[in-house]
């Protein structure tokens, strides 16, 4: 019985992987809080977290278009935090 | 679906529970973000790369801002613990309904999830082969795209598409007329 020899795909996905497991780890943060500091801090990490999943995903799938969905979470995450931000520091007015 | 398939189907429905289950509202709206992270890197795991950006414009822009000024206008109740309690008849309901949904809906094999090749419907050999065969066949020749969802969604049924966006104008109008004012926020 021969193993099969990982290739570098596989080194990727698995990279992939580790990082939804620590997103998982990530998700009890915002879930429990207990401040809404925590919630945001730890939404933005998991946005972080999207954005380098996207790209391993598209180096080891090998599709370019995939880096264009990392590009619109990566700007749509910082709009995210901030919009949520405003509306905890000034509650009521967050546009 | 591979390892990493599952961890993040597992992320999706953790999320998905967390937010009905949260007190808060505005931890609800970070939660609901969270769980709209997911379900792009689901769609685009599934090789959907159109239905994934849509998503993150859709889920992690544009709905946490309407959320939010939503919540302006309205008030938050006082929130000693941090998830409210199950309304189990609500929740039976709920379960059931998704059990009949997966159940009539469900093309795709159960086993085909833990490594099963059963044939999903519109694959080759099955009833629908015509259909899906003439899309994929024909679509790049027909319409110059690359992505056959994209194809159909944005040239096949364009002028449906177009109806939409014409539906939510039409509502978005009418909203700013009843209201008598020229701002949405």
């Amino acid at each position: 019985m021969t193993l099969a020899v990982p290739t570098l795909t596989d080194a990727f996905l698995a990279a992939a992987a580790v990082l939804v497991v620590l997103a998982i780890a990530v998700l009890y943060r915002a879930v429990v809080g207990p401040t809404m500091q925590d919630r945001v801090i730890a939404v933005n990490v998991l946005g972080t977290n999207t954005v380098i999943i996207l790209a391993l995903l598209a180096v080891a799938l090998d599709s370019e278009s995939f880096l264009d969905i990392a590009l619109v979470y990566a700007l749509l995450n910082f709009l995210m935090a901030v919009a949520i931000s405003k509306f905890t520091v000034k509650r009521g007015d967050v546009i | 679906m591979s390892l990493l398939g599952f961890t993040l189907a597992a992320f999706v429905i953790l999320t998905a529970v967390a937010t009905a289950l949260l007190r808060d509202t505005l931890a609800v709206i970070i939660l609901f973000a969270a769980y709209s992270l997911g379900m792009a890197l689901l769609y685009t795991l599934l090789l959907a790369p159109d239905v994934g950006i849509t998503e993150a414009a859709i889920g992690a822009g544009v709905t946490t801002i309407l959320l939010l000024v939503t919540i302006t206008k309205t008030t938050r109740p006082g929130a000693e613990e941090i998830f409210s309690a199950v309304n189990w008849p609500a929740a039976t309901v709920s379960a059931g309904l998704a059990a009949v949904l997966l159940s009539v809906v469900g093309a795709i094999p159960a086993g085909n999830f833990l490594g099963g090749t059963t044939p999903v419907t519109g694959a080759a050999g099955t009833p629908g082969e015509g259909v899906t065969g003439h899309y994929l066949a024909a679509s790049y020749a027909e319409t110059g795209v690359h992505n056959t969802v994209t194809a159909v969604l944005a040239s096949y049924r364009g002028f449906d598409t177009f109806g939409e966006a014409v539906v939510v104008f039409a509502a978005g109008v009418a909203v700013v007329v009843v209201l008598h004012r020229g701002d949405f926020v």
